[in-house]
């Protein structure tokens, strides 16, 4: 899971910038950009003939990438700077999603699928026979490398990777590991779900150069990594070396890589970076290759502008800008699609504030609060079309083999008057514009529920980050909406940090009872969608405590038996239940040149945070 | 004067401590440890509590307060965790940058501003002062980044003149001589300043006009030209000079909005990413660098203020 943090930093400033920009400028409707799908503009087919050139590419403000060593510390940790950066000169052993399919895609994968065996205890993959741009042949004891890499980081210090979770996955469930030729064998302390080891930390592995990065000084030898004391020597020069951002594109140690390119310009001013391709490279990719050029910008706004000037080859549309694509569709291609995640107001079940946990613990309450979100509404009102929508934990698109049924169907469609039902079929006195009371307390099936006296108010706070602003435009509907049901929900703005800081932190108890709903944003999701961590009773990011033996159990059962649809169980009946009010989640929009083609399934990655330039190239 | 400036030196020490503890205990008190800021909502209670370790946040705030301090006084400003940087090399990759479009617009808009001022004072409610004033309204109203954003449509996007970003040079040099960037981030900061300054001399030059040496260096039958640039020049500028010497600690970092919209990285924008991020030692250089400018271009203005106006006497 990836937290999604609001991206759009300058969002006010950007979103009145699109304001004075539309007065200037073609102000449009972008209703026929929008499809049923969820799409937004189209994906045109390959094309042309390919030339070579160099791709600018457009990095959105503070996505700008800090750190190349694939060992990434959790303060510099992100899927920009994982997948637009560092998968740029080093590949993971399996590649996940194909286009915006949320399915691998073997083709650029560095490794096979992996074998089970020893009753899901044992697994093995086998590389392919691909070469790093020395020359030397990728083994499997590369693969160890940087298994060994994150062993000694953490042992160091649990924040030097920034994926880590304690006991979970690799490294900490491998028992032993094997590495001989091309084959990989990881034994683990315990049986694993095969699908998800796999697809949430084995196709992460990314083998590193033994042969050239497994020294602890520029000139030292090459050490025997497998001994812990040497890895932990290994790591901290590569970190060393890692932090010195002016040498990214002058250090040999960087320019050993096995994915498409490899980096000759890096300003750690700007972090504007220039790569060209490794002639090397053994997977798939357009030929000729072209050069690519990363720039970051300070605003979407900046950004925005360099696209209307069509000094950009691939850029994003910010989200308030969106009403303004029709003005840059001349010069380019123009689609965009939900990344794969979800949005939520998180409730505290915990908070005892006016018997909140009490009154939240109720099935009904929820599924009532559910009926009165407006998601078609918002997509049209808010998110200018732009958006998928979202019932549960995974959403309805894009496509994953893991979308249960109710996920494509809301199960609680936007009813006020459902909700009233609701609310009065379980003892509630409902004063629509007013505060609905608890009039028969109880615990039978037309009682308000467990710990919820007679006279108990539905009226809660709800505490949402200010940025960006289409998180405040829909929780305001919600509580007008409640409002309407005789619910009373008093909002507070907050910002974005402070937020984490106050209500989430989980070292944090004494900030508990300061709120009953929270909506942060949302998380992006890994291919392998359970929320171990989000759902779980024990889980990281359990911010609200909830907690459900049901739900643990399909958990459990995601993590390690042996049905690969487990997950889809899981899915399905947390969206029955609600644990939190699930959102829409907004398009991610791209632009790219017209004179730039290539598979569509290259151009339908971006939305999914991936960039794979080296199946772009200039038609002329 | 000796006397005057080492009593000056030490408030101003005074203050910049000040300042220092007061933004350190500020940031402890709204986030006692950045690790969930830095680390992200995902990371794990032991990667936290592993991370303040790391970096000290584990220990009570005056000891940190000190070793902080500490490290400043050894010229260790700290170590960005986010940029991946030392506060240091972020401020010398930035300054120059900075200081280049502050500095150039300052100088412009004294230059443009002060005769304007003038014209208007001498010029009072005349057509010329009623348009030169309504110009300044509209400008100084309008939020920084709409006037970047109109010259942007206009003369980058509209009339494709000057480019609709700033130099991305990081050779201040080459900066310097890029007029086909630069021009439009130094319109817009030249712009706001000039409606603000001009109205400022406009006030000081017609105060200055009322005074008593105006009237009898006229009565004297002294020739108009002699009487502005002798007597009305020079005393209208002395409020100016204070003006002037606040304005100092914005060379460096007052230009947060321009950066922004323009693209160009500078120390302004540097402490709004740093801000979102919750990038401790960076904030903390910022602020106290910040101080030290503003004390610093306080004590400047008020020096030279004794050297343009004989009748202040430093005590």
């Amino acid at each position: 899971m990836r937290i999604k943090r609001p991206a759009f930093q300058l969002a006010a400033l950007a979103a009145v910038g699109a304001t004075v920009l539309a007065a200037c400028g073609t102000a449009t409707t972008t209703s026929n950009n929008v499809s049923p799908n969820g799409s937004f503009g189209k994906l045109p087919a390959q094309t042309g003939t390919p030339h070579a050139g160099t791709i600018t590419w457009a990095f959105a403000p503070g996505t700008a990438p800090t750190w190349i060593l694939p060992v990434t510390p959790g303060a510099n940790s992100s899927v920009y700077t994982a997948y637009q950066f560092q998968a740029e000169s080093w590949r993971p052993l399996n590649w996940f999603p194909d286009g915006a399919a949320q399915k691998e895609d073997p083709s650029m994968s560095l490794a096979d699928d992996p074998v089970w065996s020893n009753g899901d205890k044992t697994v093995s993959i086998t590389l392919k026979p691909w070469k790093w741009s020395d020359g030397t042949e990728i083994t499997a004891k590369d693969a160890e490398f940087w298994i060994d890499l994150v062993k000694a980081a953490v042992a160091e210090n649990p924040a030097n990777y920034g994926n880590y979770s304690p006991g979970v996955g690799i490294p900490d469930q491998i028992t032993s590991m094997t590495a001989v030729g091309q084959t990989l064998t990881l034994n683990l302390n315990a049986a694993v779900n095969p699908t998800w080891f796999w697809e949430d930390s084995l196709a992460g592995v990314i083998p590193l150069p033994a042969q050239s990065w497994a020294k602890a000084s520029a000139t030292g030898p090459i050490l025997d990594f497998t001994n812990p004391a040497n890895a932990t020597a290994i790591y901290n020069y590569l970190s060393s070396q890692a932090k010195d951002l002016s040498t990214y594109a002058t250090n040999p140690l960087w320019q050993v890589v096995d994915g498409p390119y490899k980096i000759t310009q890096f300003n750690d001013t700007t972090d504007a970076f220039t790569m060209v391709p490794n002639k090397a490279y053994s997977g798939p990719h357009a030929s000729p290759e072209s050069n690519l050029q990363g720039v970051p910008f300070t605003s979407e706004t900046a950004e925005w502008n360099a696209v209307k000037a069509g000094s950009i080859d691939v850029g994003f549309v910010p989200f308030q800008d969106i009403p303004q694509v029709k003005s840059v569709e001349k010069n380019y291609n123009v689609f965009g699609y939900p990344g794969f995640s979800f949005n939520y107001v998180a409730y505290n079940f915990k908070d005892t504030t006016g018997d909140f946990n009490n009154i939240i613990n109720q099935l009904y309450i929820r599924q009532a609060i559910a009926h009165l979100e407006d998601e078609q509404g918002y997509i049209h009102a808010f998110f200018y079309g732009a958006a998928g929508q979202a019932y549960g934990p995974v959403p309805a698109i894009p496509p994953s083999p893991y979308t249960p049924a109710n996920a494509t169907n809301d199960p609680y469609p936007f009813s006020v008057s459902d909700a009233v039902s609701i609310l009065k079929a379980h003892g509630w006195t409902v004063t629509p514009g007013g505060t609905d009371v608890c009039s028969k307390p109880g615990t039978g099936s037309s009682d308000c529920g467990a710990g919820i006296p007679a006279g108990t108010k539905l009226a809660w706070n709800l505490i949402y980050s200010s940025s960006p602003n289409v998180i405040g435009e829909q929780v305001e509907d919600l509580v007008s909406q409640a409002k309407k049901a005789g619910i009373e929900i008093t909002l507070k703005a907050d910002n974005f940090n402070h937020m984490l800081s106050t209500y989430y932190d989980s070292a944090n108890p004494s900030g508990i009872d300061l709120w009953a709903m929270e909506d942060f944003g949302g998380f992006s999701i890994a291919t392998y969608p359970t929320t171990n961590e989000i759902f779980n009773t024990n889980g990281t990011f359990n911010i609200g405590e909830y907690s459900n033996s049901e739900v643990n159990a399909l958990i459990h059962a995601s993590v390690t038996s042996s049905n690969p649809a487990a997950v889809k169980s899981e899915a399905s009946y947390i969206t029955t239940q609600q644990p939190s009010l699930f959102q829409p989640v907004v398009d991610n929009i791209f632009v790219w040149k017209t004179g730039i083609s290539g598979p569509p399934a290259a151009f339908e990655s971006l939305t999914q945070y991936q960039f794979n330039p080296e199946f772009m190239y200039f038609t002329k | 004067m000796t006397g005057y400036l080492i009593r000056r030196i030490g408030a101003s020490i005074v203050v910049v401590i000040g300042v220092s503890i007061f933004v350190f205990l500020l940031l402890h008190i709204i986030y006692p440890s950045p690790a969930i800021d830095v680390l992200g909502p995902r990371s794990t209670p032991v990667a936290i509590k592993a991370w303040n370790k790391a970096h000290g946040f584990d220990r009570p705030w005056i000891v940190q307060y000190w070793s902080y301090i500490v490290g400043v006084l050894h010229g260790n400003l700290g170590y960005s965790y986010k940029l991946n940087q030392s506060v240091a090399a972020l401020f010398n990759e930035r300054w120059a940058r900075s200081a280049y479009l502050s500095g150039i617009s300052l100088v412009l808009a004294i230059l443009i501003a002060f005769p304007v001022g003038i014209y208007q004072a001498v010029r009072r409610n005349t057509l010329g002062d009623n348009i030169v004033t309504s110009l300044a309204f509209v400008t100084y109203a309008m939020p920084v980044f709409f006037l970047a954003l109109i010259l942007i449509q206009v003369f980058a996007l509209s009339l494709p003149i000057f480019s609709f970003e700033a130099s991305q040079s990081t050779n201040v040099l080459y900066v310097m001589g890029d007029w086909h960037a630069m021009t439009l981030p130094v319109a817009t900061l030249t712009l706001i300043s000039v409606a603000s300054y001009s109205r400022f001399m406009r006030s000081t030059a017609i105060d200055t006009l009322a005074q008593d040496y105006i009237k009898a260096a006229r009565a004297k039958g002294l020739p108009e030209k002699l009487v502005l640039w002798r007597h009305l020049v020079r005393n209208a500028c002395l409020p100016m000079v204070t003006l002037i010497g606040l304005s100092i600690p914005f060379l460096l970092a007052g230009n947060l909005i321009t950066e922004s919209v323009f693209n160009y990285q500078g120390l302004g924008f540097l402490f709004y990413t740093s801000l979102t991020s919750v990038d401790y030692p960076v904030l903390l250089a910022y602020t106290l660098v910040g101080a030290i400018l503003t004390v610093v271009g306080n004590l400047v203005a008020d020096i030279a203020l004794t050297v343009a106006d004989p009748r202040i006497r430093l005590a």
